[in-house]
């Protein structure tokens, strides 16, 4: 897939007088709809180097293009630029301007001197992406954290934007909305955005990412899929990383079953699949998936909701789910153990949905789909 | 023993509509390694700044000791000398200019000897690791080290009760290692600590028990499993299943087993799933006295097997002689690990802490691993 | 929650927040200078009443506490004031009440005494408005005000941005006060001293930090220089201009017309005067 990013050689420096450039020779690929997670210690450049993305440093040497054209630094064309490139940096409060979540939120349409009705209608997207319809005229300081953290992804969602980078967006918030927010992701990836986390959290790096860049002291030590990174424990090591949950147990258990390693799981679902012996049959997932209303359940086993318009039909419905964050995995892990369970989608996320169902197969299980 | 008892405590900020606190009556179990639980919000730190007396209920009472807290001067002075509290982010808690300024804040305000001060800052320095930082100014530390420069500050304070409010928060997943098992030891040691946070996987692998709170009031008091167990409770609170506890359910349902005992580590988790011959564990005890050299001997006679480390002494003397490790964090975890794969593994480890080691091991046996472990002097 | 956040909070929830706050401003300073214009004794209560009533629709008949300690804290102000201006009268004027008391010369007219419950009355009158309009306009409102009486750019702008790092400031010192507190950072003078210090200190690192960070997080969002904004608040219209000014003349000819009715020394020293 071609490289919607990509850096040749970039080298850049706070101030002359450091010792050490805090980018060094970093030539890294970003491709196009590819989860991506830069990974990296604190202090190991991952800002640096994303704000080289939308142009707010300027290399010290080499080039960074986007979509293969080198980036021009006029006034102009980095306007242009930061409408395509979104970032979202990690504490919501230096990102936050205005007074209101509605003034917050329409800043970037505003920016880009969109229509009133198209302004009205991203906020209003937006807003419901992130779950805070209801806050839209509450004045952003009496938010908590976790509402602030949503109001700026809301206020980067607005632009509409081609690439996200998104600065440790799970840090500081309640396991649920972590969970929210990885969903909404998926869906943002469903759509076509190009997503990229730069986080130093490797299990969440590891369950989420299809390729992942190491940066260590300025330096790319990495570029590729997570598990050849972590099969070598001293680079890891030397990374300031550890080794994910999974990957770790993985590796102790099929050592001492004396089987190799992969297929490696990466999420508790595929884990367990492995763990469990193959003879038996999976249970059944039903697959309901919603574009404007409910249809009536028609399944057995335990329920569990996937998107933000069947979390939204769900609430106004008044009904509870079983599994109300991170569904995939729970009914997967019904479906592994032997249970049938049901999975309402929304219909934007169904193709990734079942991809991840249908993964199930390579690591022994394969669990049926019915819709 | 409860350290910290507070009766039907009720609080509400100036202004608010409701109240941060609502009838909250909670035991802190001296030695007992605890976790208050909660979403952001849901009342946590207006908990803790209960118990050491920076806030003073609406109703209720809070108990210290068995005493009930007085809110004079000199109270609290003492109080807060014995409840020590490091909060979440580190900038809200620099008072000194240098390193070492900063961890002796604290002892000074108590007006202790200048003597006592100083040493009190070397073992905090010690401790957390920040030796060599000492004269450095703080404002040019690292976010990781200005939060052990926090938790150093608190140490200096020598509490019986230390309460950390999301300790790995931000911390690089090396350094939040480094940061529980320091936590592991002070709790060996004597020191009662409370954690405060909403990190369910943190939660479950350090709780003997959980206080759940929920919009100002306490849902739950009691173990981690009778929590994690009652699905409504743990959505209502904001919060997920541990993953730990998931696989471990679903793997007891499958094989239609007791979930009990439930795996909490790594290890114990590998034990429940598979079994294979064992390798075994040598444990070589560190102190300050231990002549590095002869220690380096020792590691040279290693041969396969891998090397980790445990405590901050052995850390401090493997980096400082430079030292052939494998291991570096979460030592006791990855030789555990290499034993359970039929390898032999060497543990470099604080003195004080074999026994904590060996309750570990001990642990394991009810998972169904029994690993050979030796102390080699 | 501090005071500040309060009054936010208050503002925010104000059934008069939708009202143009230009013309609340118009208004509340129309009150203020016809409060001034004419000697009337009656007429600061009048002002009163306006801002009372304007005060209790405002919050819903709930006037919430601090509102009333800081009207109590100024009604205190005032009358050390007003008690200063009442004894310092004019020595060419008969004396009611002339004596030394220590090293003070207390020498009280008729007129002076006048003037200070005068001057009481206006700064209650006053207070009472002004707070009705700050516990119904939050501070961005008030900037967008002062762009449609176009204010230059750059000092609306400037209003706002200082509104919200205020704030972030203000939490901030709140957190590291508390974390002096756990540290016994007030234990006796000297160390309650340092630790104010060290707290100012913290303060304002940490706006100099979050000054550095704000602009990149602000490029980050394609920032042009200007803020535009989505919901400008209610113009002002003919009908505030004409009820403005038919309130400040009606207020002015009661002035005018009830000018001496109320002669506080008498009340107080009867026909002795």
């Amino acid at each position: 897939m071609a490289n919607i990013l990509e850096t040749r050689d970039l080298t850049y420096a706070y101030t002359s007088r450091q010792e050490d450039p805090s980018l060094d020779s970093v030539s890294v690929g970003i491709s196009e709809g590819v989860r991506t997670v830069i990974l990296g210690a604190n202090g190991a450049g991952k800002s640096t180097l994303f704000y080289h993305f939308n142009g707010i440093f300027k290399p010290k040497s080499g080039e960074v293009l986007y979509r293969g054209k080198p980036l021009e630094y006029t006034r102009e064309a980095l306007s242009v630029l930061r409408n395509e490139i979104s970032v979202v940096v990690q504490n919501p409060d230096e990102q936050i301007f205005s007074a209101t979540v509605e003034e917050d939120v329409a800043f970037g349409p505003m920016n880009m001197g969109m229509e009133r009705d198209e302004i009205e209608r991203r906020i209003q997207h937006s807003l419901f992406k992130v779950g805070m319809e209801d806050y839209r005229y509450r004045p952003t300081i009496q938010l908590s954290y976790g509402q602030r953290k949503r109001v700026a992804l809301a206020g980067a969602l607005a632009t509409d934007p081609k690439v996200l980078i998104l600065d440790e967006p799970t840090a500081g918030l309640d396991p649920q909305m972590s969970q929210e927010v990885i969903e909404l992701v998926e869906e943002l990836i469903s759509a076509g955005t190009t997503v990229i986390i730069s986080t130093h959290d490797v299990d969440l790096a590891y369950s989420w990412a299809d390729e992942i860049h190491v940066l260590r002291r300025g330096k790319l030590v990495y570029s590729g899929k997570p598990e050849p990174f972590f099969e070598d424990r001293v680079q890891t090591a030397l990374a300031g990383l550890v080794l994910p949950h999974t990957f770790s147990v993985n590796h102790s258990v099929q050592a001492i079953r004396g089987l190799p390693e992969a297929p490696f799981p990466r999420t508790n679902s595929q884990m367990l699949c492995k763990m469990l012996p193959d003879c038996d049959a999976a249970g059944k997932i039903r697959l309901i998936p919603v574009s404007d209303s409910l249809p009536e359940c028609a399944g057995e086993g335990r329920v569990g909701i996937y998107g933000s318009n069947v979390r939204r039909l769900f609430r106004a419905a008044g009904m509870t789910p079983d599994f109300h964050f991170n569904a995939v995995e729970h009914c997967l892990m019904e479906a592994v153990s032997g249970r049938d369970a049901v999975l309402y989608c929304d219909e934007s996320v169904r193709a990734a949905v079942l991809e991840r169902i249908q993964s199930m197969e390579q690591f022994g299980k394969c669990v049926e789909v019915v819709m | 023993m409860n350290v910290i008892e507070t009766e039907n405590i009720t609080y509400y900020y100036e202004g608010a509509k409701t109240p941060s606190m609502k009838g909250v009556s909670i035991s802190i179990r001296k030695g007992v390694k605890t976790v208050i639980l909660g979403a952001n919000g849901a009342g946590k730190s207006t908990l803790f700044y209960h118990f050491n007396g920076v806030v003073k209920p609406k109703e209720g009472v809070v108990k210290v000791m068995g005493e009930p807290v007085s809110y004079r001067k000199k109270g609290l002075t003492a109080l807060r000398s014995r409840i020590a509290v490091v909060l979440q982010n580190p900038d809200d808690q620099v008072f000194g200019q240098t390193v070492e300024t900063d961890i002796a804040y604290g002892p000074r305000n108590m007006k202790l000897p200048e003597s006592e001060v100083k040493e009190r800052v070397e073992e905090a320095l010690f401790q957390t690791g920040l030796g060599d930082l000492r004269d450095k100014n703080t404002l040019q530390l690292s976010y990781g080290q200005r939060k052990r420069l926090a938790l150093a500050g608190a140490l200096a304070m020598k509490p019986e009760v230390l309460i950390m409010d999301e300790p790995t928060a931000g911390l690089d997943p090396q350094m939040a290692l480094e940061l529980m098992e320091l936590a592991e030891q002070l709790h060996h040691m004597g020191t009662t600590i409370v954690i405060s946070t909403h990190d369910v996987d943190l939660a479950y692998a350090w709780a003997d028990e959980i206080h759940v709170l929920r919009r100002g009031e306490l849902i739950f008091s009691g173990n981690s499993e009778d929590f994690y167990s009652d699905p409504m409770a743990v959505h209502s609170t904001g919060v997920m299943q541990p993953s730990m506890f998931v696989i471990n359910n679903n793997l007891a349902a499958f094989r239609g087993e007791d979930p009990a005992p439930y795996p909490r580590t790594e290890s114990q988790l590998v034990s429940k799933m598979v079994s294979g011959p064992k390798g075994r564990m040598t444990a070589i005890p560190v102190g300050t006295d231990t002549d590095a050299a002869a220690l380096g001997r020792i590691l040279d006679g290693r041969g396969d097997s891998k090397v980790g480390v445990f405590g901050t002494v052995s850390r401090r003397m493997m980096y400082d002689s430079s030292l052939p490790a494998d291991y570096v964090f979460n030592g006791f975890e990855s030789c555990m690990g290499e034993c359970l794969m039929g390898r032999d593994s060497i543990l470099v480890c604080d003195r004080d802490s074999i026994s904590l080691i060996e309750s570990k091991i001990q642990r394991l046996k009810d998972f169904g691993t029994e690993v050979g472990f030796e102390v080699r002097a | 929650m501090s005071e500040q956040t309060q009054m936010d909070t208050l503002a925010y929830s104000s059934r008069m927040l939708s009202w143009a706050p230009l013309g609340k401003f118009l208004f509340v300073i129309a009150v203020l200078i016809v409060n001034i214009m004419t000697s009337s004794m009656l007429v600061p209560f009048v002002t009163l009443a306006i801002g009372l009533i304007l005060m209790a629709y405002s919050t819903n008949f709930k006037i919430p506490f601090f509102v009333g300690l800081a009207l109590a804290e100024a009604l205190l102000i005032l009358a050390i004031g007003a008690g200063i201006i009442s004894i310092t009268g004019d020595k060419a004027d008969p004396a009611i009440w002339d004596t030394n008391l220590l090293w003070f010369d207390i020498y009280m007219t008729a007129d002076s005494f006048n003037k200070a419950w005068l001057i009481l009355f206006r700064g209650v009158a006053g207070m009472s408005v002004m707070l009705a309009f700050a516990t119904s306009t939050p501070i961005p409102h008030l900037s967008q005000a002062l762009r449609q009486i176009r204010m230059p750019r750059e000092v609306s702008e400037l209003v706002v941005l200082i509104y919200r790092y205020g704030f972030l400031l203000l939490e901030r010192m709140e957190s590291m006060w508390d974390a002096a507190h756990c540290r016994m950072g007030f234990n006796g003078f000297m160390n309650t001293m340092k630790t104010t210090a060290s707290i100012a200190v913290g303060i304002f690192t940490s706006s100099s930090n979050m000054a550095d960070k704000a602009q990149i997080a602000l490029d980050c969002r394609n920032y042009q220089g200007f803020f535009p904004v989505y919901n400008s608040p209610p113009k002002v219209g003919v009908k505030w201009i004409a009820f403005t000014a038919a309130v400040f003349v009606l207020i002015y000819l009661f002035g005018i017309h009830t000018e001496g009715w109320i002669n506080m020394a008498k009340l107080f020293f009867g026909e002795a005067i």
